[in-house]
């Protein structure tokens, strides 16, 4: 076991991309972004209970904001003890968890409920959400803390984000920042990298209703921890590049010495850059 | 005798070699000794495996000759003629000094070259272990493709460097004392090149006077004695055969002088010996008495002239191949310095000079020219990740709207149910999942082949993958047979691909059943052999038909 003292951060960037929920709620009622933040709560209870020195934050990924849902701007010290004593104070449950539990679940009302409509913006702002979660783990990195991310992914990659994303990852690889991802829906590329690269687990759960299971199971225990475990082995993952002729992903293609831009073996002869 | 029909360059009777009269033949490629009434010989040497010959000291009852070779080995003759050993020996001794250095390059380059290849690949290394130190092939079969020796020759051959002269290589000879009041200077062939590059005019009197007059030891020991070499002594010995010599070079200093020199620095013309801290650096009042002008300012001016001379042979020596075209380039750096710098007191040419000496090109500021800066048009094709332009499924503006208000509506009466996140079903069959042997267990297992077999295994069947297809190489390169020696080689080769699976293959398939691996490791090995068979033997039935 890890000694009493050391740290240990963790830090679940959980994409709540209302369009892909609310689709989701649409095409199944019984797993919805409600059961999913339960399940997250779980997990950061569950967390927050192993060890009395553990941290915990959560990070929503919107498609308009990266916002903290815990800790939040709006807790104040005054706010919580007032509470406690009104609401959660009476069950003997332990504080930390009530009072997380509570911000928690009044932030992502307030934040699902200023959500605009806005057509051009749909995809989840996921690399903006990973460099706020590595912001706030290198905030703390004074102290002697062991540190990782967690992603909880549901919609797709987006290829806009893709040199952020990958700056992201080299950062937290830098950092020695493990990325854990537990994929809802369709496999991403992008985080099936962050995962190889950082040493984390990658995991696309076959049954979204045992969400609470998988991450229990799964990313519960921290690095340490998990070398004594028997867990799902690492994906193989996909390095190949897409070319800039027809957008597929090639393994033998040209680059330019120039502009190191890549083209497929079909591609017609790439014209010459003018380079002023 | 086979060895007849070599050409013998000296025979030598009456040698003896652990204790056995016989004879002692020098032959072009190598040196022989058989003994007295056998027609075979028992000793016999290629000059390139011959390291260095020693020689008894003049004055021991022996007089032997004895012969070290590469391999640390060393034999020793005995030179037993009562009447002429001594002659023998020097004639031997003679006729092998001049052989051994032509051998000595050729032989040191050879295995130089090899031994930097093995340096340089571990590979190559590794595969000379397993195949010429466990003797499945000898080393000749393995160096004989891998060393294009007519490409190492014509590149010797081309980048011979030619040497420059020491400026020090008189005093750097360093007599030794050999207790009784004499000097043994030991000259190499080095430092008698150095001696006849530098004093044309020694090498002129060599070749006149020797071996006709003197013998080779007679002539440099005079030359160390003589008047010449000392010429800043006074010495009276006038019948010296090196006085010429000594005009000679004056006629080369006077001559060179005349010609003048480029380089402005130099002045072969002042040869007063005046120091610097004379007068602090003021110019001394010229010595007016004649008088004063004494032997020792000749002796002095002497010296100098001396190591003028020297400096500029040296110099010449080095010199006398790019001589043309560095005459062209300090020509055009000359008229370069005249139009730059006509406007300075200075001589021109002497500020390039100084200029020379003094700044280095690789401190100088960089003032490269600019560099043109990359445009690119369509930069966002960089930020696309791996990502395919694929049917991404596009929703619309209503189904946004739509999802959006759902979402919305769901989470505004969200309360956190903890109790209830799933059913036990579902997390029992989350567990099974997870277990080994459940679905998400299973996904590497393609991938574990090389997890299952442990490294040191690997790395054998990499070592014998690389054996292996080096045999097959050299034994499908001998196909198609057509010349006798080919013919030779792929029944070599086969019989060595055979030795190959029984003393390698063999053991590493015993080795990996002990282990239990159950998968086949060697069996594309086993094809690769299997298909050098077949070929053989469809060769060698052809080969039998043809005959029959």
């Amino acid at each position: 076991m890890a000694s009493e003292d050391e740290i240990s951060l963790l830090v679940i960037v959980l994409d709540v991309n209302p369009i892909w929920w609310g689709q989701q709620a649409q095409r199944e009622d019984e797993f919805t972004l409600s059961k999913c933040m339960d399940a997250v709560m779980v997990m950061a209870n569950a967390h927050l209970v192993m060890s009395r020195t553990n941290k915990l934050a959560i990070i929503a990924s919107h498609c308009q904001e990266s916002h903290f849902l815990y800790p939040s701007k709006h807790w104040k010290a005054g706010d919580s003890c007032g509470d406690d004593s009104s609401s959660a104070g009476g069950d003997g449950k332990y504080e930390v968890l009530s009072v997380a539990n509570k911000l928690i679940s009044e932030e992502i009302r307030s934040l699902m409920a200023r959500t605009e409509v806005k057509g051009h913006q749909t995809d989840t702002l996921m690399a903006g959400s990973l460099a706020k979660a590595l912001c706030c783990i290198l905030f703390l990195l004074g102290q002697d803390v062991k540190s990782r991310i967690l992603v909880i992914k549901a919609a797709e990659d987006c290829a806009l984000q893709y040199m952020n994303f990958m700056n992201v990852i080299f950062a937290a690889q830098k950092q020695n920042v493990l990325i854990d991802a537990c994929v809802l829906d369709s496999d991403s590329g992008l985080l099936q990298q962050a995962c190889d690269i950082t040493g984390g687990l990658y995991l696309k759960i076959p049954q979204r209703l045992a969400l609470t299971q998988y991450l229990m199971w799964v990313f519960l225990p921290d690095v340490d921890q998990r070398s004594q475990l028997v867990l799902p082995p690492p994906v193989h993952v996909d390095y190949r590049a897409a070319c800039f002729c027809h957008r597929t992903l090639i393994e033998i293609g040209y680059v330019c010495s120039v502009c190191l831009s890549r083209s497929s073996p079909f591609s017609k002869k790439k014209k010459l850059k003018p380079a002023t | 005798m086979a060895a007849l029909s070599e050409e013998v360059l000296l025979v030598v009777k009456r040698v003896r070699q652990r204790k056995q009269d016989g004879t002692l033949y020098l032959m072009a490629e190598r040196i022989a000794w058989g003994p007295e009434g056998k027609d075979r010989f028992t000793v016999s040497h290629l000059y390139a495996d011959i390291r260095c010959q020693k020689i008894s000291p003049d004055g021991k009852a022996k007089i032997q000759l004895q012969l070290v070779l590469h391999t640390g080995e060393s034999t020793t003759f005995h030179f037993a003629n009562e009447s002429s050993s001594l002659k023998d020996r020097d004639a031997t001794k003679e006729l092998l000094q001049q052989l051994l250095p032509k051998f000595k390059k050729k032989a040191n380059k050879e295995l130089e070259e090899k031994n930097r290849m093995l340096q340089e690949d571990p590979v190559l290394f590794q595969l000379y272990k397993d195949l010429v130190v466990s003797q499945v092939i000898s080393a000749e079969e393995f160096w004989a493709n891998r060393l294009n020796m007519s490409s190492v020759d014509h590149a010797v051959s081309n980048n011979r460097q030619e040497v420059g002269i020491s400026a020090a290589f008189l005093a750097d000879i360093r007599p030794q004392t050999d207790g009784c009041n004499g000097l043994r200077y030991n000259l190499t062939a080095d430092i008698i090149e150095s001696i006849f590059r530098t004093y044309p005019a020694v090498k002129q009197k060599y070749n006149e006077n020797v071996p006709e007059n003197l013998t080779e030891k007679e002539f440099w020991t005079r030359f160390f004695q003589s008047h010449y070499f000392h010429r800043d002594r006074i010495s009276t010995g006038t019948q010296d055969i090196f006085s010429e010599c000594a005009k000679q070079d004056e006629k080369g200093l006077k001559c060179m002088v005349v010609q003048g020199v480029k380089n402005p620095m130099v002045d072969l013309l002042s040869l007063e010996d005046k120091t610097l801290d004379e007068g602090y650096g003021s110019s001394t009042a010229q010595s007016t008495s004649s008088s004063k002008q004494s032997l020792k300012e000749n002796s002095n001016s002497a010296i100098i002239k001396r190591f003028n001379h020297h400096s500029s042979m040296v110099l010449a020596a080095g010199l006398r191949k790019v001589d043309s075209v560095n005459d062209q380039a300090s020509e055009t750096s000359s008229t370069d310095g005249n139009s730059r710098d006509s406007d300075f007191f200075q001589p021109p040419i002497k500020k390039v000079k100084l200029q020379e000496a003094i700044e280095y090109d690789d401190l100088q500021k960089d003032c490269r020219p600019r560099m043109v800066a990359l445009n690119l048009k369509k930069s966002d094709r960089y930020s696309h990740g791996p990502i395919p332009l694929q049917s991404q499924h596009y929703s619309t503006t209503q189904d946004i709207i739509n999802s959006i208000n759902f979402i919305q509506h769901e989470m505004a009466s969200y309360k956190p149910c903890l109790t209830q996140v799933m059913s036990s079903s579902a997390a029992s069959s989350a567990i099974a999942a997870l277990s080994p042997g459940g679905i998400l267990m299973l996904t590497g297992v393609q991938q574990t082949i090389n997890q299952l077999v442990p490294n040191d295994v690997q790395g054998e069947l990499k070592h014998l993958y690389s054996a292996a297809g080096e045999l097959l190489r050299h034994f499908w390169s001998c196909f198609p047979v057509n010349t006798p020696f080919l013919e030779e080689k792929v029944v070599k080769m086969k019989s060595n691909l055979e030795r190959f699976q029984v003393t390698k293959l063999r053991p590493f398939q015993e080795k990996i059943q002990r282990q239990y691996l159950s998968s086949n490791l060697t069996g594309h090995l086993e094809e690769m052999l299997q298909a050098a068979y077949n070929k053989f033997h469809a060769w060698q039935t052809r080969r039998m038909m043809k005959k029959t």
